[in-house]
């Protein structure tokens, strides 16, 4: 899948509401602290992110949450795109796995469900399904131009 | 400009962590007629960029990153004596990358090419908490202000700081920069008036010359 067919489906994606980025803003402390604490939980955590990577695991995580409010408010679709290309890149060659990024996104949504309001986690969750269907075609991007 | 020779020896210096055969290079480039702006954009950054890549891709630790950036910062240093001009204007300018935002190498350029335009500057480095930012600024009432952001997810704090300065400091001018605003992100500013993105040293140049001839 080429970036111009992310980009069209991206595209659907819609700018959420003052509302909607407020409360993901104000619980960003709260949802990556029950990330990394679940994360922590897995007993398998040193083959989904590799060995001496717990502090990297984290700071993707802290990184998550400024990012994904940046792009409620500030939607971009190239940003949103090249920002992760560049961030499976990144991680990837610095030891994760490529299921690093299903767990992870999959334990996101869990966790999104049980801290936000319905309405307010229904306005989010479409970014992150979309991210979560794409995993395969980030993968081949980050892999591509190395 | 095609300097690939100079960028693959600065790179080396860099990565060897010599910070005498990386003012070397530099002094050669100089040598060779080329302006600073020249040295900033085609050697300095192109180089640190490559330094960025070699990290993505993990062939490159943090430490050696730091010390490519401590390097660079200390080079720059080196060459002031080339960007201070002996007659300064009264203007006053006051840069500085936003709160939260560590990457300031770009900003200490900024400041540099206001200098080599004749201007005083205060420039006051990376991660500039934003209510010092503007008590600071409040104070010495400097004639533009130049914000640098690297990082797309810090422009909430941006906008916060263009947010306050619209309402406590009316009519500031206000340039702003960085990598955080490409791909378009920085078509919010349309809603501000007095500020100004400028992608690159320069653009930056040419819009303070053409300040200098309205002067
Ligand atoms: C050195 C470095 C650091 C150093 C900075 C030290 C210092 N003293 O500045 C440190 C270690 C602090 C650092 C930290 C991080 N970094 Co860093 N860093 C870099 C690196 C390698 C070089 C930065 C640099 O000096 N570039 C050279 C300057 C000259 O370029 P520039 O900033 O773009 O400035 C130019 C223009 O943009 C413009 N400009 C800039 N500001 C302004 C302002 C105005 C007014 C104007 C007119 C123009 C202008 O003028 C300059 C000349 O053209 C870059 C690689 C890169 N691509 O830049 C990564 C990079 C920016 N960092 C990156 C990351 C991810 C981080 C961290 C998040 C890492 C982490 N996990 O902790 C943290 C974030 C810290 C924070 N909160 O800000 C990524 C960003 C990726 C992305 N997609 O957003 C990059 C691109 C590395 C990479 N390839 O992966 N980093």
């Amino acid at each position: 899948m080429t970036k111009d067919v992310l980009t069209e489906s991206a595209n659907h994606l819609s700018q959420a509401c003052c509302e909607t980025i407020e409360e993901y803003k104000n619980k960003s402390s709260l949802l990556v602290s029950k990330m990394n604490a679940s994360m922590l939980k897995k007993s398998n955590l040193i083959n989904i992110v590799g060995s001496d990577n717990i502090e990297m695991m984290k700071d993707n995580h802290a990184n998550h949450v400024q990012f994904i409010s940046s792009i409620l408010k500030y939607k971009n679709t190239a940003v949103l795109i090249e920002t992760i290309i560049w961030v499976f890149r990144t991680y990837r060659s610095h030891g994760f796995s490529i299921e690093y990024w299903s767990v992870q996104l999959n334990e996101w949504i869990n966790i999104l469900k049980e801290e936000l309001s319905q309405n307010i986690f229904d306005e989010i969750i479409p970014y992150y399904k979309w991210m979560l269907l794409n995993i395969p075609s980030f993968v081949l991007l980050s892999e591509q131009n190395t | 400009m095609n300097q690939e020779t100079e960028k693959q020896a600065l790179l080396r210096a860099l990565l060897k962590g010599s910070r005498e055969n990386a003012s070397q290079v530099i002094k050669q480039f100089i040598d060779q007629d080329h302006t600073i702006i020249d040295l900033y954009e085609y050697l300095i950054k192109e180089t640190m960029y490559e330094i960025g890549y070699l990290w993505e891709t993990g062939k490159i630790s943090v430490a050696t990153e730091h010390l490519a950036s401590a390097i660079v910062e200390n080079l720059m240093n080196e060459i002031y004596h080339l960007i201070a001009t002996p007659e300064k204007k009264e203007d006053l300018a006051v840069i500085c990358s936003i709160e939260n935002e560590q990457h300031q190498i770009g900003s200490k350029m900024v400041s540099d090419v206001y200098e080599m335009n004749n201007w005083n500057t205060r420039y006051l480095g990376a991660n500039t908490p934003k209510n010092d930012l503007i008590h600071f600024v409040k104070s010495i009432n400097p004639k533009m202000l130049a914000l640098s952001m690297s990082l797309f997810f810090h422009l909430p704090e941006l906008e916060s700081t263009l947010q306050t300065i619209k309402k406590e400091l009316p009519g500031l001018l206000i340039i702003i920069g960085g990598q955080g605003l490409k791909h378009g992100s920085q078509d919010f500013l349309k809603n501000y008036q007095n500020v100004f993105y400028k992608p690159d040293l320069f653009s930056l140049d040419s819009f303070l010359k053409t300040q200098n001839q309205h002067d």
